[in-house]
């Protein structure tokens, strides 16, 4: 029985070459010592790893010799023993060994399976010192993201638009078409933010008016007819009419809700409308518009039409007739009254000196001034029509008798009223009884004096009821407590007291704002003081309103301490509804919207029209 | 360039200079022709995004932002085609030369116009989404102009004219004779220098590459620890260790060229793996966004 080994090694060109060598021993050493029957020239081997020996029967025994085993057939052991006849398959390292037998003779075919070293393993130059092993192919990451990019920015928002077809109000959370979202809602549409559906009703079309209209029915209507608006706009610039043919080959109509009200510009309050949208039109607008009532206005500093107030042009019945009239000259405007303002306001007359004894009591001055009978309404916006009772009453009393501690007054507004309350007072009341008369009276010697006293009482309380005709006259008279004020006539059987009007608002196609002035005194654009008569209009005209406004240019026809610069929209709106304009940031702030809302909200509440203050007197 | 460069450290030196202003052949083609033409086309945008007024502020929707997003989405589209225009060949006027020049120069002409298409709004929406992956795109790509300009000079200083293939060559090399001259050692030893050899001299991941940082480099490790045998004992010159020592340090030294040149190579490459798969999904991005924009119009 021997040992053959044979040393199998590969060329470079893949032939094997197996050198033999036969060892007549039972017992071959494995190891890398070179001394060693089976030389494995392999670091993980040791100098003397294993014996081999050769048992009877043909079996062969295989024992490690220091502490590093071997594997057997796949498996890690210490020893084992093969039968030769069977066969068998050893690793030591890098080496393989196949144990066989051939006749008598054991045969172990020892090969290398492993190169040396890493980098002796078969490597590809070419691809070895680039990227392509250590980064993700750029092909494959080129289709990753093309996938993830579609799936999450347009198949997921399309999902989302498909499943909220028709939905009033998407439940709260993340929806992925918020994601198309170029920038946040205006604070009005805030509430929308999370509902594309609401405006982007249906997929490639644009946000329709309709959609606007939804919401929108009470404050928003057409500027003026589409075709006068078209006709006021002028033939169109060359780029104009390229764009209004891409929209007309898109179905695009014009003058879009959208196109003045842009979305998605951020956060905070849409903007207002620009100075340019008005004046495109506006500035000599006749000229485009022939047939047109409207002046010609491109700025407020430099043009624009003089001020049309809407004045009283007399009472019919209940109803108040008006013209406009332009604001140049002197006008004089009839409401009813007779009320001088002059002398009201007066530094130094009677009136000053009255106010000046009421002075702690009603808190005046030493003179009268316009808050003390003028009162604003809350939004401080304008003023309340004048109440006779509350705002003249403190001077102008209507007291004619006294109970007990109670005061009884003529009522205010109801002429038969009064003629009845004073008939009753004579009637039930007598001249006062004379204090001799009573029973507890001292006497003097003799019954003439009394007599003649109750002579004398007793005509008086007969004629005390015929005197009510002299007090009535004497109240609708002049110096009576009615003729000052107001314009009496008699109407043979009784007394007539004209109609009063007091308008609140007297430009009814802009906006003006006190609240806004409130830094400024009252006279600087109402020349009260030196109003002598009722009929007085007192508005400031044009030019007046340009000593501190100019235009949205920056630019006026008057010289101007201290510039505020007024674009239409300080004073105008498109959409006019009688209610403040939709100011712009710089002119506006928040103060000033919460005061146009509480104005609307308590407009509203009331009943009252914007338009026209109360009429408070009647004649019946 | 061999004709060019002879021996010589001086003149070899002058070699890489020309073959720099090789590489940078086609940014100053045509003498900077279409620098010319991005500039005018950058300018002229600005000043009309100056001019023109826009109610109530710039913006992709109105019709100076459609024009510019027009001429941005044509433009990204004629940009990603220089990879379809490389794989061909075809001489003159729009040769390989002329249609890279204007790549880069129309490429980076996109900051100015993509910009300005926004109207300066951005938000967490997929419309700054493209325009981020544009910006990504743009900014890689000035990367490998830089790049490309001055890494092959180090890189040929670096390979010091020697071959990826003569590289790997010599660090194959180095590992057969180490593991011969291991033979005769220890066990304890022989598995240290196993250590060495068995250890992938390409591996690391893309940081290492980058970074040139391999703490797990087990040659390095390997060489401190047979130093530690060595540096005691005096060198007969017949010692095993002794020549194992030498071999290690070889291979250190070839070692640290190869990973300069991965490093080198790496940042070379690197960028085409952000600008080529980033503009696809800047397509897809551009896709959505321009869908996006008409669908919810």
């Amino acid at each position: 029985m021997s040992f053959i080994v044979r040393q199998i090694s590969n060329t470079a060109d893949g032939r094997q070459i197996v050198r033999p060598t036969t060892y007549e021993q039972v017992e071959i050493c494995v190891g890398r010592d070179s001394a060693c029957e089976i030389h494995l020239p392999d670091l993980a081997v040791e100098m003397r790893h294993a014996l081999i020996a050769a048992r009877p029967g043909g079996q062969v025994h295989i024992e490690a010799l220091g502490d590093m085993g071997f594997e057997a057939d796949g498996r890690a052991v210490d020893r084992v023993t093969i039968n030769a006849a069977v066969g068998g398959e050893l690793s030591f390292g890098r080496h393989r060994l196949t144990v066989s037998k051939e006749g008598e003779d054991i045969v172990i075919a020892v090969e290398r399976v492993a190169s040396v070293a890493d980098s002796t393993d078969e490597k590809d130059v070419n691809s070895l010192f680039k990227l392509d092993g250590v980064l993700p192919g750029r092909r494959v990451s080129a289709w990753v993201l093309i996938g993830l990019v579609l799936s999450a920015f347009l198949i997921w928002p399309i999902y989302s638009y498909a499943t909220s077809q028709g939905v009033k109000k998407r439940e709260a959370g993340f929806h992925a078409d918020t994601m198309w979202s170029s920038g946040s809602l205006s604070i009005a549409h805030k509430s929308l933010e999370n509902n594309c559906q609401a405006c982007h009703v249906k997929e490639f079309e644009t946000v329709k008016d309709e959609t606007c209209m939804n919401c929108h029915k009470h404050d928003a209507h057409d500027h003026a007819k589409p075709e006068r608006l078209a006709a006021a706009m002028g033939p169109k610039s060359f780029g104009g009419k390229i764009e209004g043919m891409f929209m007309a080959s898109f179905g695009i109509p014009e003058g879009r809700c959208v196109e003045c009200h842009t979305e998605h510009e951020g956060e905070g309050r849409m903007e207002p409308t620009a100075q340019q949208f008005c004046s495109d039109c506006h500035t000599n607008l006749k000229s485009r518009l022939p047939d047109t009532k409207l002046g010609g206005a491109g700025d407020f500093g430099l043009d624009h039409p003089q001020f049309q107030p809407l004045i009283t042009a007399g009472i019919d019945g209940d109803k108040r007739l008006t013209k406009r009239v332009t604001l140049s000259g002197a006008i004089s405007e009839d409401n009813g009254l007779k009320f001088p303002h002059d002398i009201h306001m007066s530094k130094s007359n009677g009136i000053a000196r009255m106010a000046q004894t009421m002075k702690a009591e009603q808190g005046w001055g030493d003179s009268l001034a316009c808050k003390d009978c003028h009162v604003r309404t809350p939004d401080g916006v304008s003023f309340k029509p004048t109440d006779m009772e509350e705002d003249c009453g403190m001077c102008h009393s209507l007291a004619f008798d006294q109970i007990g501690g109670t005061i009884r007054t003529l009522r205010h507004g109801e002429p038969s009223q009064v003629i009845a309350d004073l008939r009753a007072f004579y009637r039930s009341t007598g001249p006062s009884r004379p204090i001799n008369l009573s029973g507890m009276s001292r006497r003097r010697p003799g019954e003439y004096a009394a007599f003649e006293t109750a002579n004398d009482y007793a005509a008086g309380a007969r004629a005390w009821p015929g005197q009510a005709d002299e007090a009535i006259r004497a109240v609708f008279s002049r110096g009576g407590a009615c003729y000052d004020c107001h314009v009496v006539t008699p109407t043979g059987s009784g007394w007539s007291v004209k109609k009063v009007v007091q308008p609140t608002r007297y430009m009814n196609k802009g906006w003006f704002n006190h609240d806004a002035h409130k830094q400024e005194d009252c006279q600087s654009c109402h020349k009260a003081e030196t109003s002598k008569v009722a009929t007085d209009l007192l508005l400031p005209d044009l030019k007046s309103c340009r000593t501190c406004h100019v235009g949205g240019t920056g630019e006026s026809l008057v010289s101007v301490k201290e510039p505020v610069e007024s674009t239409c929209a300080m004073c105008h709106d498109y959409h006019f509804d009688g209610m403040a304009p939709w100011q712009s940031k710089k002119q506006g702030n928040e103060k000033m919207k919460s005061n146009t809302t509480a104005a609307r909200q308590e407009e509203k509440g009331k009943g009252l029209s914007p338009i026209y203050g109360t009429v408070r007197f009647s004649s019946k | 360039m061999a004709s060019q460069a002879p021996a010589g450290g001086k003149t070899r030196q002058t070699g890489r200079v020309k073959s720099d202003g090789m590489h940078e052949g086609f940014l100053r083609h045509r003498n900077f022709y279409w620098l010319k033409i991005a500039s005018g086309l950058s300018l002229l945008s600005m000043i009309a995004y100056i001019l023109i007024d826009v109610e109530p502020r710039h913006n992709g929707g109105s019709w100076y932002g459609y024009l510019l997003g027009t001429i941005g989405a044509v433009l990204i589209v004629w940009l990603t085609t220089l990879g379809i225009r490389k794989r061909n060949m075809t001489p003159k006027a729009w040769s390989l030369k002329a249609w890279t020049s204007a790549h880069v120069y129309l490429g980076l002409s996109l900051i100015i116009i993509g910009t300005l298409h926004t109207g300066f709004q951005f938000g967490w929406n997929v419309h700054t989404l493209a325009y981020v992956l544009m910006m990504i795109v743009i900014l890689s790509g000035i990367w490998g102009i830089f790049a490309y300009s001055s890494l092959p000079q180090q890189m040929s200083f670096n390979r010091d004219a020697v071959t990826e293939s003569q590289m790997l060559e010599s660090l194959r090399s180095i590992d057969r004779q180490l593991h011969d001259a291991a033979q005769p050692l220890s066990q304890a030893n022989a598995t240290l220098i196993r250590e060495s050899l068995e250890q992938d001299p390409f591996g690391g991941g893309i940081w290492a590459r980058l970074t040139r940082s391999y703490p797990k480099c087990a040659t390095r490790r390997v060489h401190a620890e047979i130093k530690m045998f060595t540096r005691s004992q005096v060198d007969t010159g017949d010692d095993p260790l002794e020549r194992v020592d030498g071999l290690l340090e070889r291979k250190a030294s070839t070692l640290a060229r190869v990973r300069r040149h991965l490093q080198l190579k790496a940042l070379l490459e690197v960028w085409l793996y952000i600008h080529v798969p980033i503009t696809f999904a800047l397509i897809a991005a551009l896709v959505a966004h321009i869908i996006s924009v008409f669908f919810y119009w």
